[in-house]
């Protein structure tokens, strides 16, 4: 009931920074908990949450062509790899957290599509002599549940990148199966034991209480259900490492100065995935959330991890 | 022929009513499949989707998420300064039949 008082604070302080905002830092500070990281610099916990917010408020629209330039259009492969690892059957019910722009749920939704055509083609090649109304009627039972009750739902914290996500999801068609939730990793809206596999792609490195959301990760997956995290990570080579660094601080933030108008915010983003616990450690951490059968596969040399555990 | 003129703008004032209302975040129904879904965030109880307000209200806190845009926003706060109102904002009123038209 504290947060209760925190609400309306909080709002109070948003609209009247500067001279306020002096005085009422001491308090805040004692109030809003310990403090944390905002890429290098030390914050508190408050500040990381809205600091993040308002990176990717301002990224929002450009943050695929972001992604494509920065990793020259490798995180399309790293995201298919995650969708092919998660082999989902059609009637998967998913939960892609921090989902943001849609790229997990729109390849989720053509993986199940696909699967479920070959489904119908192979049911039609067994049966030879089916009659032209029966085959018809496949074809109808296709394009009434295309996705055979698969579901995904996107949960973002983040109203500007839900919006771009479902824009996006027009224009490419996307429409059944798919539904849009703002909510917070760390507080999540959804009952216990609902989905079959919740992702979380470059989503868990802008989490403030990674344990948190490891922990509502854990409350809502059905038992047999999967954690899948992609996420950049560290690099072991040493001359790999190197060379990683040099593009990360020099090449990276340009880009983003020059496409997006806006340095800072991939200064943060090239931060704080230094920052990001390496990939033994993450994996202790989903363990210490009640998961079994931890494991991470490492892609591009360890630039990016996939972490998968199993709710039993 | 002036009835005719009165219908029409009647017409067009509930018609700009209506998508003003839109406007404020009545627009966009929740998808019913995601009933099954939701709880509120805080006391992972139900919630009672409102149609007429576009709102998802948690009975025993007094609460009531906000649904724009057909996104149901589940962030608590969000909702907690949205207190449970009885629907009488001035958006409402335009979209009826009444207006200031005499």
């Amino acid at each position: 009931m504290a947060a209760a008082g925190l609400g309306p604070a909080r709002l109070f302080l948003g609209r009247r920074r500067g001279a306020m905002r002096a005085l009422l830092g001491l308090a805040r500070g004692l109030a809003s908990g310990p403090q944390t990281h905002f890429g290098f610099q030390n914050v508190s916990e408050e500040e990381r949450r809205e600091k993040i917010y308002q990176v990717f408020e301002n990224v929002a629209e450009k943050y695929d062509v972001m992604n494509d330039s920065m990793t020259l259009g490798i995180h399309r492969v790293w995201k298919d790899i995650l969708v092919h690892k998660m082999n989902p059957s059609p009637g998967t019910l998913l939960v892609d957290v921090a989902g943001g722009t849609g790229d997990i749920a729109f390849r989720f939704i053509n993986y199940v599509h696909s699967i479920r055509e070959r489904q119908l083609q192979q049911k039609l090649k067994r049966h030879q002599n089916l009659s032209w109304q029966e085959i018809s009627k496949s074809y109808e039972e296709e394009k009434v549940k295309p996705l055979g009750d698969s579901q995904v739902v996107v949960c973002d914290i983040n109203k500007e990148m839900l919006k771009v996500g479902k824009q996006r999801a027009q224009h490419l068609g996307y429409s059944e199966g798919l539904s849009w939730v703002l909510g917070n990793a760390e507080e999540l809206p959804f009952d216990d034991d609902k989905f079959d596999v919740y992702t979380i792609a470059f989503g868990i490195r802008n989490v403030t209480r990674i344990d948190l959301a490891l922990q509502e990760a854990y409350r809502v997956l059905k038992p047999g259900g999967r954690f899948l995290c992609l996420e950049f990570s560290h690099v072991s080579n040493p001359l790999l490492s190197r060379l990683y660094d040099l593009y990360s601080f020099q090449v990276i933030p340009v880009l983003g100065e020059i496409i997006a108008g806006d340095w800072k915010s991939y200064q943060y983003l090239v931060e704080s995935i230094r920052r990001f616990p390496p990939q033994e450690e993450l994996k202790e951490m989903i363990e210490d959330a009640g998961f079994f059968k931890v494991d991470y596969q490492n892609l591009s040399s360890g630039i990016v991890a996939i972490h998968s555990g199993f709710k039993l | 022929m002036l009835r005719g003129g009165r219908g029409a703008v009647a017409a067009l004032r509930r018609a700009a009513g209506s998508r003003g209302a839109g406007g404020q975040g009545r627009g966009q129904a929740l998808e019913p499949s995601l009933l099954r879904f939701l709880v509120c965030p805080l006391s992972k109880r139900p919630l009672r989707y409102d149609e007429s307000t576009n709102e998802l209200i948690n009975e025993e806190l007094g609460i009531a998420y906000p649904v724009i845009d057909g996104i149901p926003n589940m962030i608590p706060e969000a909702a907690r300064t949205t207190r449970k109102k009885p629907p009488a904002g001035g958006s409402k009123e335009t979209s009826g039949p009444a207006g200031p038209q005499q």
